[in-house]
């Protein structure tokens, strides 16, 4: 590791500036090295900032009762439905304690007990109160403390940020195993002028793609559009299939937002009129007219079943059964029967946005929520290089382990895509959540990443400090360039492209998409309608290739960067869409109702989806998954087992996590 | 969401009247810098109850851009992220007041057919495009005034210093400003600066002061702290606070802006004060 | 380090902070203690222990005596008070024209006081101009205007407030109302004042002691408010005959108290000026 050190010309470019890049940054300059930051946004307004839960970490109370990293570990895999390779997660809560109290040193507020420790509290998927949290805004504390910390290195001249451009290509020198990553090319979203920029190493943290599925709790930027453009360059795309639906979210007009589990934790309760068409005010309809369906399946568990239990009972009452609030798709989720004063001292802060938001006062009338399609598991396909150690001092005996396995700090390859120098760090990629999230998980996996690969991606540069790529000559890039700007050539067209029409409208066609997706690859999937699904992205790609853009202004076109986002997405929805048809299991967020059953001798496996650039199709394999630390058991979440065998909907449920 | 809901109105309920209106939006567009600005005018069928807010009515916008004179036009450029007032994204002018238009609400604030809502960039910070304007000044302030803790670096070190609770609730809700600039939007005091050069002398704005409350109360941030009261004491900082505190009024996270204000100018007449008598 | 910086820029801190300073010592402090003085034209006149009619005449008179006897005057009034005033008056002009009132679309309470702060600023400072100029300086060339005798104080400052006449004329009605709008500016400006330099100074931090600060600067401001009324009221309803007598009384009392020396010779030529 210190044998080698990079050189003063040597740069790496992050790619997207939320907590797994800002956390890369902060690393990379720290190792030694300078970092271009590129980002649509300003970084400060990244979509980490979305979260609100907390932050998983073992600590010292909860260690005194019995808690420790492993369960850490073993509450992740489970939850995950044991699809995620085990040696990142080994390592990532163990590190994850380490990892909180460096964001304490930066400044965070956490939240504090009287004493002025950090408090702590209850989140889904364990029995131990692990997660750290600042206020209801626990994402955005984090991602402002590591803003700060990157503005400390910019303010030392020792990262440049790119803010409101776009990545647009990885740029990829040699043939083969030859081949690697040396730059990017990128946008600028304002004067639109295209740019390559050479680096030595290239990390994706670029976020989710929850925009394909149209409405999600994603900000507007998550289109997954860089994702795809790198799957389109020859990087896998893994376990694609797994998107996480939240059970509670605000139904908006322009998109879907969050409503904490914490609500149902406070005695919350989800209930739709028992009649069709049961028109009414709420509060006019009488007890014996409410179907409390989630008390009712759920006896022991009430409204606080796990994640994917509740979503896909919220689904079957309003899609399956018609019986959502007004005919619409929504239940309600109600609080109004409690004490005004008990709500504003427990729970104000996310009834204050359902107010602002919805326009109603949830102390007063019912919540109207339904599930929205809130994060993916999938991603960038990332590799590691594993190294065993002793085992850990506390851990489950009957694991019968001589040895555990973690990851090896520094090694070159961590979080590396199948192409040599470019990583994948954050949501984008596919490491450590398996078949489900965890809630207060994803803020923790993203630090993490950008902390730990941030390491190796400097040491993989500094590997090639006596060829770096400001050597590289300029025709690679500038090819880049070039391809790029046809490609914007040829959705500008002449200039005279006039009104699109339907069909070639590319606001029209993202909506499909959206539409087709969400029916098709979210709650319930078959192979049927996946297969019709795959039709529609086909008919929506031919559209999308003679989109007519309504504006041809070469200056801040969020016009073009639209379309040019929806035509990738399409190609990423594909992948998407692939695995899940391959897929012929359930297993965490993946249920399909024609296999509603794991299947791990045939499928537990990593999906991989690589782009075929000849027939512009994903060709699907499999890979196993890294096991040897905990083995695969039944999901059943306990007492939930009884109670879900009344119902003729899924047995294999999902980890119960809250954001 | 899974499966949107239908939002034709058809299934609408008859407990809540469902009313399909026309919301007319009157939007001051300009093609980018130092081209002059105009008004265009659009109608967007809005219905009530569906949640339909100044971005969803933006978004149609740009799929069907055209105005009420039956004009096909060009897109509106916005700027905008989470949708759920955190990012500080989408900050415009509405209907004279600056806010965040994803929290604007249309049944709110255009209840009745033919109701107007005017639409306006931010008048403080240069104009990129339409209702995009470029807030890098407010980045740049936080630069000036060293908005970080100086950590020693990521290495693990164990935990930071312990923090009373009424310490974390005061840096808490500081710690949530998100750069938005609406109390800038809304300062007498703050004005558009187009060259980055007059930034440091020119009114620094309450966003800032608030960091430089939020950063000094933290026991290692405090290690800056007269480096930060030193900026807040030169032009531009907290002394050109003109009192009108109409930036606590207009913060959407309800910041206590005019209480760090005070605090500041407290802070930075005691470091004035104990500067002159020690000398540099 | 030889600055390049402009002075303005280079002691920043310091001038904004002596424009603060001296908005409240030496200016408010002395307009506290005027306006209390000219009042007296109307509490004197309340009084038991003297004849009514001459009441209030007498104790404005004692009150001005009083102030004239005060050693090397002049130099206390160009060092305590019109330096002071200029200053602040100078500043504070070119303060305000480094913001620009946005009431139109925010009309909060805080604001339009922040705008009448400004406003009230630009009219005092042609009022405190006026007043000064006319009844100190003596230029008596201005418009309406008509000089101070601090032996006669009430019958020639009854005459100033009535543009420069005995009668109550157009120029009692431009004068008056100037004088009206004039101190009742400054004494908004002042209270209002008050309340922003306790911000400014981080005497009240909180939300709730600024509120709590308001309240007494209101306070303070009505009250003085009150006794500025009150001196104008007394003014402009002044039997000016009658305050002359009282005035020419008081002059034989202290010429005839004095020894028939200097003194006696200062008095003459102050009743020669008239």
């Amino acid at each position: 590791m210190s044998s080698v050190n990079p050189s003063s010309k040597q740069r790496v470019i992050v790619v997207g500036g939320g907590l797994a890049g800002l956390a890369a940054a902060a690393r990379l300059v720290e190792q030694g090295l300078s970092v271009d930051l590129f980002s649509m946004v300003p970084v400060k307004r990244s979509h980490s900032v979305c979260a609100q839960g907390g932050i998983n970490a073992c600590n010292e109370i909860a260690r005194q009762q019995g808690f420790s990293e492993w369960m850490h570990m073993d509450e992740t895999l489970y939850g995950g439905d044991f699809l995620a390779d085990q040696p990142p997660v080994y390592e990532m809560t163990h590190w994850a304690p380490k990892i909180i109290d460096l964001l304490d040193r930066m400044g965070v507020p956490f939240n504090r007990t009287g004493e002025g420790y950090r408090d702590l509290r209850l989140f889904g998927g364990s029995l131990f109160k692990r997660t750290h949290f600042a206020g209801a805004t626990t994402g955005q504390q984090l991602m402002y403390a590591l803003d700060e910390q990157v503005r400390r290195h910019e303010a030392e001249g020792k990262v440049v940020k790119y803010e409101f451009w776009e990545f647009l290509w990885p740029v990829i020198e040699g043939e083969g195993d030859e081949r690697r990553c040396v730059g990017i090319v990128a946008q600028d979203l304002r004067t639109m002028q295209i740019r390559a920029f050479p680096a030595d190493a290239v990390a994706m943290a670029t976020g989710g793609c929850g925009l394909v599925f149209g409405k999600s709790t994603n900000s507007v930027m998550c289109t997954g559009g860089a994702a795809s453009r790198c799957y389109q360059a020859g990087a896998w795309y893994a376990n694609g299939e797994f998107i996480q639906v939240h059970p509670t979210a605000i139904p908006g007009a322009d998109k879907c937002r969050l409503m904490s589990e914490s609500a149902r934790g406070e005695g919350g309760r989800v209930w739709v009129p028992r009649k069709k068409g049961d028109n009414r005010d709420p509060r006019q309809i009488d007890e014996k007219d409410r179907w409390y369906f989630l008390e009712e399946k759920y006896p022991k568990y009430g409204n606080l079943v796990p994640r994917d239990i509740a979503t896909r009972e919220i689904f079957d009452v309003c899609v399956n059964q018609g019986l959502g609030v007004k005919g619409e798709n929504q239940v309600y989720l109600d609080l109004s029967f409690k004490p005004r004063e008990e709500l504003d001292r427990k729970l104000k802060g996310i009834l204050e946005i359902y107010e602002k938001f919805a326009g109603e006062d949830p102390r007063e009338v019912p919540m109207r929520i339904f599930p929205a399609v809130h994060y993916s598991m999938g991603g960038l396909w990332t590799t590691f290089t594993s190294e065993k150690r002793r085992p850990d001092p506390v851990m489950d005996l009957d694991s019968g382990l001589n040895e555990v396995i973690g990851l090896k700090l520094g090694a070159p390859d961590t979080m590396a895509t199948n192409i040599p120098g470019l990583y994948a760090l954050g949501e984008v990629n596919f490491a450590y959540h398996g078949g489900t999230r965890l809630g207060a998980n994803a803020l923790l996996s993203c630090i993490f990443d950008g902390l730990f690969a941030g390491v190796g991606i400097a040491n993989y540069a500094a590997e090639r400090a006596d060829a770096p790529a400001s050597d590289i000559h300029k025709s690679v890039y500038d090819g880049a360039v070039k391809r790029e700007e046809e490609k914007v050539k040829k959705f500008i067209g002449d200039g005279a492209s006039g009104a699109p029409d339907t069909t070639t409208n590319p606001y029209e066609i993202a909506k499909e998409m959206g539409d087709e997706m969400t029916a098709a690859s979210t709650v319930v999937k078959t192979e049927e309608r996946m297969l019709k699904a795959m039709d529609k992205l086909h008919e929506l790609q031919d559209r999308i290739s003679r989109a007519r853009l309504s504006d041809n202004a070469m200056w801040t076109n969020q016009n073009l960067s639209f379309t040019r986002a929806v035509s990738d997405m399409l190609i990423l929805a594909e992948a998407i869409l692939a695995g899940g048809i391959e897929r012929k299991e359930s297993r965490g967020s993946h249920h399909r109702s024609d296999y509603p059953d794991r299947d791990d001798a045939n499928f537990l496996k990593t999906t991989i989806a690589e782009f075929d650039p000849d027939s512009g199709r994903p060709k699907l394999s499999w890979r196993e998954v890294h096991q040897g630390l905990a083995q695969p058991r039944v999901r059943s979440y306990g007492k939930i087992e009884s109670a879900a065998a009344k119902t003729d909907t899924a047995p294999q449920v999902a980890a119960s996590a809250a954001s | 969401m899974v499966s949107p809901a239908s939002h034709n109105g058809s299934n609408n309920g008859s407990g809540a009247p469902a009313r399909s209106r026309t919301v007319r939006f009157r939007i001051q567009r300009c093609e980018g810098p130092a081209k002059p600005s105009r008004w265009e005018e659009f109608d967007v069928p809005v219905e009530a109850g569906a949640g339909a807010n100044v971005i969803s009515c933006l978004q149609l916008i740009a799929a069907n851009p055209v105005t009420v004179d039956g004009k096909r036009t060009t897109p509106v450029v916005w700027d905008s992220g989470c949708l759920e007032e955190v990012c500080g994204s989408c900050t415009m002018v509405i209907n004279g007041r600056v806010r965040q238009s994803c929290s604007c609400l249309i049944d709110n604030d255009a209840p009745n057919d033919g109701d107007v809502v005017t639409l306006q960039p931010m008048s403080k910070f240069p104009v990129v495009r339409d209702l995009w304007v470029d807030r890098a000044r407010m980045f740049d302030s936080l630069r000036k005034i060293k908005a970080w803790v100086p950590i020693d670096g990521l290495h693990d070190q164990g935990a930071g210093p312990r923090e009373r609770p009424k310490t974390q609730q005061t840096r808490y809700v500081h710690s949530t400003c998100m750069s938005c600039g609406c109390c800038l939007e809304a300062c007498p005091q703050y004005k558009l600066e187009e060259d980055p050069d007059d930034w440091d002398t020119a009114f620094i704005g309450a966003a800032a002061i608030g960091q430089v409350r939020l950063f000094n109360k933290h026991e290692t941030g405090a290690e800056l702290a007269g480096e930060r009261l030193d900026a807040l004491m030169g032009p531009g900082g907290v002394t050109d606070c003109g009192n009108a505190q109409n930036c606590v009024k207009v913060c959407p996270k309800e910041i206590p802006l005019t209480e760090a204000i005070a605090d500041m100018g407290r802070a930075v007449a005691l470091h004035g004060l104990k500067k002159f008598f020690r000398g540099k | 380090m030889a600055s390049k910086e402009p002075f303005m820029q280079r002691h920043h801190f310091l001038l904004r902070r002596l424009h603060s300073f001296t908005g409240v010592f030496p200016i408010g402090v002395f307009l506290i203690v005027h306006l209390t003085t000219n009042a007296s034209i109307v509490w004197g006149r309340l009084g038991v222990a003297t004849e009514k009619s001459h009441g209030g005449v007498a104790t404005f008179q004692h009150e001005v005596e009083f102030i004239h006897s005060l050693p090397a005057l002049l130099l206390i009034e160009i060092f305590g008070l019109w330096l002071p005033i200029a200053f602040h008056s100078i500043l504070g002009v070119y303060y305000a024209t480094t913001g620009k009132s946005n009431i139109k679309h925010y009309r909060y309470q805080d604001n339009w006081r922040y705008t009448m702060q400004r406003i009230s600023g630009y009219i005092g400072v042609l009022f405190i101009f006026y007043h000064v100029a006319t009844l100190r300086w003596g230029w008596t060339w201005l418009p309406f205007a008509s000089g101070f005798n601090f032996r006669e104080a009430s019958s020639t400052t009854a005459i100033a407030l009535r543009g420069g006449s005995e009668e109550i004329g157009f120029g009692a009605v431009v004068i008056g109302l100037f004088y009206l709008v004039g101190v009742l500016m400054l004494v908004f400006h002042f209270a209002n004042g008050l309340w922003t330099a306790a911000i400014t100074w981080g005497v009240t931090i909180t939300e709730q002691a600024q509120r709590r600060w308001g309240y007494v600067c209101a306070g303070l401001g009505f009250g003085l408010a009150g006794l500025a009324l009150a001196a104008l009221v007394g003014f402009v309803t002044l039997d000016i005959d009658e305050a002359r007598e009282y005035e020419r009384a008081r002059i034989i009392e202290l010429e005839s108290a004095a020894a028939p020396d200097q003194q006696a010779g200062q008095l003459e030529n102050a009743l020669a000026r008239h």
